[in-house]
């Protein structure tokens, strides 16, 4: 067989392996309606603008506590505000939120996992030790305690909620790296020279990501409902600026008389955190073939 | 046993100083003044100087440290600044109500949740698992809040079956444990969801281990193969998510106390952030981070007792 010839199979068997995975993806419903979920969310937020019928912040109160209509979808909240506008637009709050604080906590995480799990030693016992004192703070509270100093801009908020996230990714990576550590292919890295940061970044965190993404992916929906219990609280993303924890906070007072308000935030935040936790139950089935026994979740 | 015991106790010592190390560092790490912050922006400088003295803020950050380690290892975590009590003593009183409230939570959730995810295990792949899961991914993708007001709107207002708002501890026991149903129950439910999938996920993992294939292979009832031989053997994983997932719920019990205006932790945390007092908000988290660690050594002593194995390693 010419060279040719062996580029050309070698390229099919490429592609009809390319196509299994493709339709492995495509064949899981949680993982196709988890990805499509967040799509749609992501094209809503970032078209919020266009698509919201009206100004999220623009107050009428001579029309406030209107009830649905086609001008207000979902009526006016009590300054009289589009309740359907503030919801579309507080989209992007918690999708940002989601977003940066998987970011964040999963770069951070990881790489604290990764040498915790693959240095061994002094240096795990000192890292696990750290990791566990701050697992046993409740992570509500201390996003809760790190934004109460910090201040209650979005930034802080990702911030905090991100410190509050990390360690528990940092646990589950230097979990998956000791398994990884006795494999042959690391001792061969070991054995043709290379220097141990070479070998975690090149191999140990490659060959660990499919796990600690599927704990990410659930981590971005905890982070959303962390950031709405701080929003709900009068903590987090301040008003007028819309949220879905805001707008949940604000409905409480005309909630018997117009419980539509609070509903349809709380629906909103449920959708999102529906989504995701499909879509990391997906991931985790089409990731990584030997967690598909395991159909329980990570965290 | 004893040496078990006798570990589980160092463990729980050295925690306890972990705790209270990250909690000063965390709350030193943040920019900014204390002594300003406290006193506002008009303070005077000998004021200023005076709060800084007073509040050891002179001192070298180490020296800090120890100090503030010294004291707490006495049970001293600062006065509050606004009522001038220690900071202890006004956590401690907010403890109770808190305590009751995580515990019947607590309890709610195992009882939904570790019956479910056996059950979901067992019948693998049916209509009933399928249910069960749906009903889980649902019970972790409300916010809590939000599933204590709808419980408000529709238990409350609705059908009247319960009061909405606070604790009327001291109205006697039946009508605070009347106050206590709807906050447990939207507490507990959360909780359980993560408990059911976890039990779910424990028990099929044991149900597939040899021992179980060779009991039903000798023919012992299914009945008996369920709870007797795997259940045991599962239940070390899921007394461990219940030792997770505790300091979640309590994280979840500042929303619900918040929701249902019932005096407690959270709400001695929340004021004393809006006040900036921050002595208090730091007793707070301590005292509730000390909590998590207590509860997980009891668990680590109970782990001991349920597998003999674990006493030797």
């Amino acid at each position: 067989m010419s060279a040719t010839a062996e580029q050309i199979d070698a390229d099919a068997e490429a592609a009809a392996r390319r196509r299994a995975t493709f339709r492995r993806y495509t064949r899981h419903p949680g993982f196709m309606i988890g990805a499509i979920g967040i799509a749609l969310l992501v094209l809503v937020a970032l078209l919020a603008p266009w698509i919201a019928p009206h100004s999220p912040t623009r107050t009428d109160l001579m029309n406030n506590l209107a009830p649905p209509s086609a001008t207000f979808w979902l009526g006016t909240d009590q300054f009289g505000r589009c309740v359907a506008s503030r919801l579309i637009h507080g989209a992007q709050v918690s999708l940002q939120v989601g977003f940066f604080v998987v970011l964040i906590s999963l770069s951070l995480g990881t790489v604290i996992g990764a040498v915790a799990g693959y240095a061994g030693g002094w240096v795990e016992r000192a890292l696990v030790a750290v990791i566990d004192i701050l697992l046993a703070f409740p992570s509500f509270l201390l996003a809760l305690a790190l934004v109460a100093a910090r201040g209650n801009t979005l930034d802080s908020i990702i911030l905090a909620v991100a410190i509050a996230y990390t360690p528990r990714i940092a646990a589950v990576m230097r979990s998956v790296v000791l398994t990884i550590r006795p494999r042959p292919f690391i001792e061969a890295s070991r054995a043709i020279g290379l220097t141990p940061w070479k070998i975690v970044l090149r191999h140990v965190i490659p060959n660990a990501l499919p796990p600690v993404i599927v704990v990410a992916t659930v981590s971005a929906a905890t982070a959303i409902l962390a950031e709405a219990g701080l929003s709900f609280l009068g903590l987090g993303v301040q008003p007028p600026t819309p949220t879905w924890g805001n707008v949940i906070a604000e409905g409480q007072t005309s909630i018997t008389s117009n419980p539509l308000i609070s509903l349809s935030a709380g629906l909103c935040i449920a959708y999102t955190v529906v989504v995701l936790n499909l879509l990391g139950d997906g991931l985790r089935d089409t990731l990584d073939p030997q967690m598909r026994r395991n159909t329980g979740k990570l965290l | 046993m004893l040496f078990h015991v006798a570990r589980c106790v160092g463990q729980l010592a050295v925690a306890l100083v972990g705790i209270v190390t990250v909690a000063f560092f965390l709350m030193r790490a943040i920019p900014g003044d204390p002594a300003l912050y406290m006193l506002g922006d008009f303070a005077t400088v000998e004021a200023l100087a005076t709060l800084r003295a007073r509040l050891g803020l002179d001192l070298p950050v180490w020296q800090q440290y120890f100090v503030f380690l010294f004291r707490a290892v006495q049970g001293d975590l600062g006065t509050s600044v606004v009522t001038g009590q220690p900071a202890l003593t006004e956590i401690w009183a907010a403890v109770p109500p808190s305590a009751a409230l995580a515990v019947s939570g607590m309890l709610v959730a195992v009882v939904i949740g570790v019956p479910l995810g056996v059950v979901a295990a067992v019948r693998q792949g049916s209509a009933v698992d399928v249910a069960v899961m749906l009903v889980a991914l649902g019970g972790i993708s409300f916010p809590v809040f939000w599933v204590g007001l709808v419980a408000i709107l529709t238990f409350s207002h609705a059908l009247g079956l319960f009061p909405a708002l606070g604790a009327s501890s001291d109205a006697g026991f039946w009508t605070a444990l009347h106050h206590m149903v709807l906050p447990a129950m939207v507490l507990g439910l959360s909780v359980s969801a993560y408990i059911a999938r976890l039990t779910r996920s424990a028990m099929l993992e044991v149900l597939g281990v040899d021992h179980i294939r060779v009991a039903r292979a000798m023919g012992v009832p299914e009945r008996r193969i369920v709870w007797k031989l795997a259940f045991r053997n599962a239940l070390i994983p899921v007394l461990a998510v219940i030792g997770v997932t505790f300091a979640w719920s309590l994280g979840n019990a500042i929303l619900v106390e918040a929701v249902f205006s019932r005096p407690g932790l959270g709400s001695t945390i929340l004021k004393a952030i809006l006040a900036r007092d921050y002595q208090l908000v730091q007793a707070g988290v301590l005292v509730l981070a000390a909590a998590v660690v207590l509860l997980n050594t009891a668990l680590d002593l109970l782990y001991g007792a349920i597998d003999p194995r674990l006493r030797r390693s």
